[in-house]
This record gives structure tokens, C-alpha cells and sequence, in this order.
């Protein structure tokens, strides 16, 4: 059945599936080798209005630093295609990340879509929580406010709440929701 | 006009330096149906957004990604408006993220009411139109829309009213005279699970429609019925597709909403449909109203009450199928002992009766909910899938048959050495309650007319209802007694009790024996040959009785050890024949034969049924006839010799070179017991004919078969 192909690989309370790509700074980036830390993954891409909302109201940097202060592994995963505009060269992305403040582990050029679609990554912003264990226990929209021109901080933060959760040994209260914004930029 | 839509007058291409605060590629406008309009009418305001080519917005469930345009209304008291209605939007590429919008244009209408009690003059009305336009990329837009109506003394259309008009026809109608349906194809696998939606036409049809169909869901934050389809067969139903629904969060929807979509182009059109998810997925059956099946359809989402009364139904009817009747003999002897004492005593034992019959379904109803509960599949009847349970019925209705013959005196309630002695004892208050149960635990290899469609229905509920369908069935086959012990009068056809009370009780031993003997044959099928020492225990059982009452009940002396002898042949003839001979605690494994299932040499050439067998026929153009069957199914057996295993059924099968297959479902496997859900039918019968064209539905034929039944569907499968 080709209807449900693609959605069997990545289910909540399953191990997420392993996969090795190259950050911006040509560096191997193995999820595996992140076991025994939480592990966010961000579909990214900042001219989407709804990615751009929650870094130009500083509210995504915020969340990342917070974050990387828990020890969280932050992972960006752009995976828009070389031929449309809002691709990114590895250095126009070293770029991006250092003038909006970007707080990531890595940056993952994904433009062959292979991580995006091994997640089945629909939109940008499309968030993943990793357990220690490699378990994953939250994919969907980043909070309940689909809208490109919001504060982010008023609304209720899935990813946050999932992290927040895990550390404090509870099970994570929403491990799954419809992921909103703009749909990812595969190759065709 | 707002700034974004003036910007893309002026110069779209400039826009883009500064796209996040201004729409560049899209212009709005507020139009109105009416220039004019009187206190109290509905006037359609529209909102015009016109985008540039290859710049779409989105419809009220944007799909995977995107953004619903929002309209915020600033109107003046007395006006108010109404909810958006969508015109029909398109599916827009890439496959992987698919989105619902418009491409060029769109209109969204909105009807404004006006308060009767409006003052004449001009109005004002004003709103905020925001929206997400995407061609490669996505910019937020928005604009300030505002027109003016002029409440006055008449309606007069307004220059927009043909556009608003010619809009309004995209937008999707009422369901009216499509049938559809939707149910689950298949439990869940993670968080996705399939979906079969279909329909067709019920009315006349007026042109021919297209064959593609679709369905637009309603945007939903729990689950998500995403966009890709497969279409399924549009054989007998207009259209039949398989969707994936994905889950956030929640059950499983019980009930999902949003448009059916028709055909492609200019012709398309949509109308709005609100499904109850069922547990199946829909049949042509349950689609097509009316269809000549032979059975009446019974559309899944038939109200609870519907199927209570079928249960009843089932119940009454019960009473008089085979497995029931021998029950039955005891129940009117026991209203003849009865009809000498007084009527409150008889409207006690009919109540008590009833209640042990209830209890009985009470018991089996709650089996059922504890077997699905662990995780099993169960189906009615299946307590006779266990050698053990049919060993145990078969040594109490043989005792039953020889208490009957006399050969020694129930002493239920210790009411046997009663001075009143005699019938009373097997009339008593237990003697009521016991035949309830064994009326009980003999009804349920018999299904009849209603009972399966009840039953079906009853197996996929919950706990509670289970339970009371379950108690439904009890009451109809209690009706009958509890009434007549209510009104004794209407036993004044019966003789007067006397001497051939007794000749009857005795009579009546022997369809118990009968019983006991096809029970003793369900054994077999477990057991083999080894079920002669099944044989040898009852006969042993049999003395013991005998000695027993002749001796202990009815003796005079030495009581004693005619009880200890009694005793050491029952627990002598058990550890002998059942335990070391029989070991009927772990019966032999069935061999799983293959190949032919023929019962005589000039019967159907059965073949063993699976799915796999039923794909292969059809695949090689066969028509299929499917007989689901048990051994402890009463109804089957009488259904294969009056009208399956019969010279012109086996004549006609040949001349269509259609294949047989035969299911077993004697010791419930798995595969047919999900085959039977399929159907809705909690247990056997289950006849099927597949037609020959291998993308038709198969031909559900009723419970109780004749032959002109099954010829009639054969040539029906053979066109």
C-alpha cells in the first residue's frame, strides 16, 4: 500500500530512526552518537513566515538557549531544495546563523531532503523531541497558535513542555499534533 | 484599499524586497450582492481576492501546511454576518505536502443579516481580510476592506451580483440523495490508520457523472485525513476510496466531516457530508440502499434501539430453531405440572425461568467482553470451539435425557424427597432456573433471521452494550413463557394433567438424547476415534444414575453403599475412560488437511476457503461460492442439506466452473473470525457468492438458505 508507505517510519514511542548528514560546517552529524541527551529536531527555513515569526520575535532563540542550557542536542534541518530561492549555501546559512543568534547544535544541510523525508517532515517549523533512550516522544507543530504574526511566548510551547516533561521523569502530556506553516521545499 | 493590495498594483516585483509586511501578490476587495437592500434581508457580502498567476491562498482547512484566510468584521449595530462559506477549492501540488486553496481567484461569501428594525441611509461596513499567499514561498497578507449599502425601501442587485451569483455555485450543497459511508478498513498501525469512504447516487440519476471523486476534510487539530487517495472499486457503489487518517492525539474519530468532491474541470461540484466511522468499512451492501442481496442492508449507523429490537426478535425466533426445541419439550411439560397449582406459583417459576435465562446471557455477555478485553476475537457460539465444554454439555444433557426416562429424580433445591415428590421436583423454583441456562447454553449454536445482524452489531460495541444486547436476546426468547405464565388461561388447550404426563416426559427424553448424540458428534471431531471412550463413560454415567435413583433415591436399604458404588463407577469410569483413555483434557491437534473438502464422491469439490484462495479464483475469472461453517452450527448443517450440498446446487456450480470454498469455523480461527467482522456477523452462517467479475462486491446471501437462494445468486455471480 502505497498510502501509508512513508508514515510507518517514524511513530511516537518508537525508536527515531537513525541518520547520518553533514552540518553547514561539513561536519558528520550522526543522531545516534547523540544517545543519553535530548535531541530536538527544527525543520527550518526562515522565509517561511511562520519559521521567520518565531526568530524575529526572538522567541525561537530564546526557547534554543533555554534549551541548550538543559543540554538539549538542537538540531536545524533545512531541507529546501538548491533551486528554490530560499535555499542556503553553507556559508550564507553560517551567515543566517550568526545574525539572527541562531542556538543550534548543528545545522543540517539536508537539500536532498533525505533527513526531511525520513521524518516525514510536512511544514517548516516541524519540531521532533528525542528521548535519552533515542526514543521519540513528540512530533508536530511547535505550539497552538498557527499563525505567522503572533508573539510565540503567549502560546502553549509543545517542545518545550515535551523537554520540561522528560527531565522531570513525567511522560510527555501531548506527544502528538497536526504541525502547521509552510509545506517543506523538496527537490521534485 | 489596504497597502499590501495597492503595493501590488504599483509595482509587484519591488514588493518582494519588503514581502513579510505586505501582501504583493494578492488583491482584495468586499463586494456586495445588493447596492440596495430593505431591514431585515440577507445581504451576500463576498470578499474578492484576486491573486497573481501561480499565487494561491487557502481554503478553510489549508491541508499540510498553509493558512485559512480569516475575515474580521467591523460592522455598524444591526448588521451581522454570518460564517464563511468556502467555494470548492483544488488540491495544490507537491503530492508530499498537499494543500487545499485557490489558484487566480476566489470569492468567499459571506451572508450579512440585517436587523429588521435598520434605520433607511447609507451603511458602512468595513473588515480586516488576512490570508497566507504561496507561490514558492509564502507571504502573510492583509488588507482593510470597505464598502457601502444603502438600506432603503427595495432590494436592488448590485453590478456584482452575476460574479457573487456564479460563486455561489462553487460552493458545495447538502448531501441530498447521495447515500455515503465510511468505516475503518483496518485497526490502527501506530498512528495512522485506513479509511474506506463510499457512496452513490440514490436518486435518478440526470447525466452521467465523473469517476472522480475525492474528499475534502474539514480541518481537525486531533487527527488529519490527509490528502492522498486510492481508489478502491467503483463497481456497484458511484465511488469507493481509501484514505489515511492520521491521529494527534484522542480516540479514533467516531465521526469526520467535510466535502465529497466531484468530477474535474469547469463540471466539478461538491457537496458537504458529516460520516459516522464505523467500525468496518463500508460494503457495497451497506452503500447501496436497496440492493437485492436477499438481505435487508443495514446501515451501520442504524440507531441502538433498531438493533435491541432485533436482538429481540432473534430471541423469540430462537425458540423455535432446532438447538432449542428439545428445551422447549421440557418447558411445556413443565407448564402442564404447573397449570394444576395455583397461577402465582406458575408466574413465579416463568419469572425465575426468565431470570435464568438472563443470568445465562448476562454470563455469556460478559465471556465476550472478557475475551475482547484480552485482546481476542469472539464470536457467539464459541464456547462450543472447546472439546473440554462439549464433553462436560454432552454428560449433562445425557443425564438430562435419562432423568427424563426416570431413571433417577433431579435433586435440585433438595426438593426430591419432597412428600409432594413426583414432577414437582423438576418444576421447582431451580429446576425453572436450570432449564434457563441449558435453554441458554443450547441456543447459542443457532443463530437466526435478525440475530446475526444484531449480534454483528454487538460484537464491535462497548462493554455496556454488548451487555445489553446480549440481555435483549434473553427477553425475546423469555417473551413467549413469561406471557403465557401470566396468562395460564391460554394452556387450556393442554389436557388435564394426569398418567400421560409421564408417557410425555418420557417422549420428551428422546430429542434430548438427540441433542446429546450431536453433541457427542462435535466431540468426535475433536477427539477422532478416541471419543468411543467418551462413549464408555457415559454408558458408565448411565449405571450410575440408574443405581443411584433405584437404589439410593428410591431404595429402601443399604442406601449406603449403593451411593459409595455409584460414586466409585462415576469417579472410576472418569479417571479410566476420560483421563487415561481419552485424555480429554488435551484433545489431538485437527490435522490441517489440504486440498479437496468433498464429503462424498459426487458432492462439491470444497477446497479449504483463506483469502488468498478467494483472490486467486477471482483473479483467474471464477465465480466463488464461500460457505462459512461449524460443526456445533446447527443452522449451517441444516442450510448445506436442504440448499448447498444438494445435485442442482453442485450442477449449476460445475456449469459456471465456479470454485468452492468452504471455511471452518468449528474451532474459531482467527482468519474467519475477522473475515465474519467484516461482514458484521459475529458467528456462522455466513454463505458468500463472489461474481465472476473479479471487481464486484460479494453477494451476501440470508441465514436461512434455500436452494433457489443460492441458484439465484450464482447466476447472478456468473453475469
Amino acid at each position: 500500500m502505497t498510502l501509508a508507505a512513508n508514515a510507518l517510519a517514524v511513530e511516537i514511542g518508537k525508536s527515531a530512526p537513525d541518520f547520518t548528514a553533514t552540518d553547514i560546517n561539513g561536519k558528520t552529524v550522526k543522531l545516534n552518537d547523540y544517545k543519553g541527551k535530548i535531541v530536538v529536531l527544527e525543520s527550518y527555513n526562515s522565509d517561511c513566515p511562520f519559521c521567520n515569526n518565531h526568530y524575529k520575535t526572538g522567541a525561537m532563540q530564546e526557547l534554543e538557549k533555554d534549551m541548550a542550557a538543559k543540554g538539549v542536542v538542537w538540531l536545524i534541518v533545512n531541507s529546501v531544495n538548491p533551486n528554490n530561492p530560499s535555499h542556503r549555501t553553507p556559508d550564507q546559512a553560517k551567515q543566517e546563523l550568526a545574525d539572527k543568534k541562531i542556538v543550534a547544535t548543528a545545522w543540517i544541510d539536508d537539500s536532498s531532503g533525505t533527513v526531511g523525508h525520513l521524518y516525514d517532515m510536512k511544514t517548516t517549523p516541524d519540531m521532533y523531541v528525542i528521548d535519552k533512550n533515542g526514543v521519540l516522544v513528540y512530533d508536530g507543530a511547535i505550539d497552538n497558535k498557527p499563525d505567522p504574526q503572533h508573539d510565540p511566548r503567549t502560546a502553549r510551547n509543545y517542545v518545550r513542555e515535551a523537554v520540561d516533561a522528560l527531565m522531570a521523569g513525567k511522560p510527555v502530556p501531548v506527544a502528538q499534533t497536526k504541525p502547521y506553516g509552510c509545506s517543506v521545499k523538496y527537490a521534485n | 484599499m489596504g497597502t499590501g493590495s495597492r503595493c501590488a498594483l504599483l509595482a509587484g516585483f519591488f514588493c518582494l524586497a519588503v514581502f513579510t509586511a505586505h501582501a504583493a501578490h494578492t488583491q482584495v476587495r468586499l463586494i456586495l450582492s445588493a447596492s440596495t437592500a430593505r431591514p431585515g434581508d440577507t445581504v451576500l457580502a463576498s470578499v474578492d481576492l484576486k491573486m497573481e498567476p501561480d499565487w494561491h491562498t487557502y481554503w478553510k482547512n489549508p491541508g499540510a501546511a498553509g493558512l485559512a484566510t480569516k475575515i474580521e468584521w467591523q460592522l455598524p449595530p444591526g448588521v451581522t454576518a454570518g460564517e464563511i462559506q468556502w467555494p470548492l477549492p483544488e488540491k495544490l501540488p507537491p503530492a508530499e505536502v498537499t494543500t487545499y486553496g485557490y489558484d487566480d481567484e476566489v470569492v468567499l461569501l459571506v451572508p450579512l443579516k440585517l436587523a429588521p428594525d435598520l434605520k433607511p441611509g447609507p451603511l458602512d461596513l468595513k473588515a480586516k481580510v488576512s490570508w497566507l499567499e504561496c507561490k514558492e514561498a509564502c507571504i502573510p497578507g492583509s488588507g482593510s476592506v470597505e464598502t457601502m449599502l444603502n438600506v432603503g425601501t427595495e432590494t436592488k442587485p448590485s453590478a456584482d451580483a452575476a460574479l457573487i451569483e456564479s460563486w455561489q455555485g462553487k460552493v458545495p450543497k447538502s448531501a441530498e440523495n447521495w447515500s455515503v459511508r465510511a468505516g475503518w478498513e483496518k485497526p490502527a498501525s501506530g498512528d495512522t490508520r485506513p479509511i474506506i469512504i463510499a457512496g452513490s447516487y440514490v436518486g435518478a440519476m440526470a447525466a452521467e457523472w465523473s469517476d472522480k471523486f475525492d474528499f475534502f476534510p474539514d480541518a481537525n487539530d486531533d487527527f488529519e485525513i490527509q490528502a492522498a487517495i486510492e481508489k478502491v472499486s467503483d463497481t456497484n457503489s458511484f465511488f469507493c476510496f481509501r484514505k489515511i487518517v492520521k491521529k494527534y492525539s484522542g480516540d479514533w474519530p467516531k465521526e469526520i466531516s467535510g466535502v465529497i468532491v466531484a468530477g474535474t474541470g469547469n463540471s466539478r461540484f461538491g457537496f458537504e457530508v458529516k460520516l459516522t466511522v464505523s467500525e468496518q468499512a463500508p460494503t457495497d451492501e451497506t452503500v447501496l440502499l436497496g440492493s437485492n442481496t436477499g438481505e435487508t442492508p443495514v446501515p451501520l449507523s442504524q440507531p441502538l434501539w433498531q438493533m435491541l429490537l432485533y436482538a429481540f426478535i432473534g430471541g423469540l425466533i430462537l425458540n423455535i430453531m432446532p438447538c432449542v426445541l428439545p428445551v422447549i419439550a421440557l418447558k411445556i411439560l413443565g407448564f402442564v405440572g404447573e397449570s394444576r397449582s395455583d397461577p402465582r406459583h406458575v408466574r413465579k417459576l416463568g419469572l425465575v425461568y426468565a431470570l435464568g435465562v438472563l443470568v445465562s446471557f448476562a454470563a455469556l455477555a460478559a465471556v465476550v467482553i472478557g475475551v475482547k478485553a484480552a485482546g481476542h476475537k469472539a464470536g457467539w457460539g464459541m464456547q462450543f470451539s472447546s472439546p473440554v465444554f462439549v464433553v462436560c454439555l454432552t454428560t449433562l444433557v445425557t443425564l438430562v435425557a435419562l432423568n427424563l426416562f426416570g431413571v433417577f429424580e433431579v435433586t435440585l433445591g433438595g426438593r426430591a424427597l419432597d412428600a409432594a415428590g413426583g414432577l414437582a421436583s423438576k418444576h421447582g423454583a431451580a429446576g425453572a432456573f436450570f432449564n434457563g441456562v441449558l435453554a441458554t447454553v443450547l441456543a447459542t449454536p443457532c443463530t437466526a433471521p435478525f440475530l446475526s445482524i444484531a449480534l454483528g452489531f454487538a460484537f464491535a460495541q462497548k462493554a455496556p452494550v454488548i451487555l445489553l444486547m446480549f440481555l435483549a436476546v434473553g427477553v425475546g426468547l423469555v417473551a413467549p413463557y413469561v406471557v403465557l405464565s401470566w396468562n395460564p388461561a391460554w394452556l387450556k388447550f393442554l389436557p388435564k394433567p394426569g398418567a400421560w404426563m409421564e408417557k410425555f416426559k418420557i417422549a420428551m427424553g428422546f430429542p434430548m438424547l438427540a441433542t446429546a448424540v450431536w453433541l457427542f458428534n462435535l466431540a468426535a471431531g475433536s477427539y477422532g476415534k478416541s471419543v468411543l471412550w467418551l462413549g464408555v463413560f457415559l454408558v458408565v454415567v448411565a449405571f450410575a444414575a440408574w443405581i443411584f435413583g433405584e437404589f439410593v433415591q428410591r431404595g429402601r436399604a443399604r442406601k449406603g453403599l449403593a451411593l459409595v458404588i455409584a460414586l466409585i463407577l462415576l469417579v472410576g469410569g472418569y479417571a479410566f475412560a476420560l483421563e487415561n483413555q481419552l485424555r480429554w483434557r488435551e484433545p489431538v491437534k485437527e490435522a490441517d488437511a489440504t486440498g479437496s473438502l468433498k464429503e462424498s464422491a459426487d458432492g462439491i469439490d470444497w477446497q479449504r476457503w483463506n483469502p488468498e484462495a478467494v483472490a486467486k479464483a477471482r483473479a483467474d475469472g471464477h465465480p466463488v461460492l464461500v460457505d462459512f461453517t461449524a460443526d456445533w452450527c446447527l443452522t449451517c448443517q441444516v442450510n448445506k442439506k436442504t440448499s448447498i450440498e444438494i445435485p442442482s446446487v453442485h450442477a449449476k456450480l460445475k456449469s459456471l466452473n465456479a470454485i468452492a470454498l468452504l471455511g471452518d469455523y468449528t474451532r474459531f480461527p482467527d482468519n474467519i473470525t475477522a473475515e465474519l467482522n467484516r461482514f458484521n456477523r459475529a458467528g456462522v452462517p455466513l454463505v458468500l457468492v463472489y461474481p465472476k467479475d473479479a471487481a464486484a462486491s460479494p453477494i451476501v446471501l440470508p441465514e436461512i438458505l434455500t436452494p433457489g437462494i443460492v441458484l439465484a445468486a450464482l447466476d447472478r455471480a456468473a453475469r
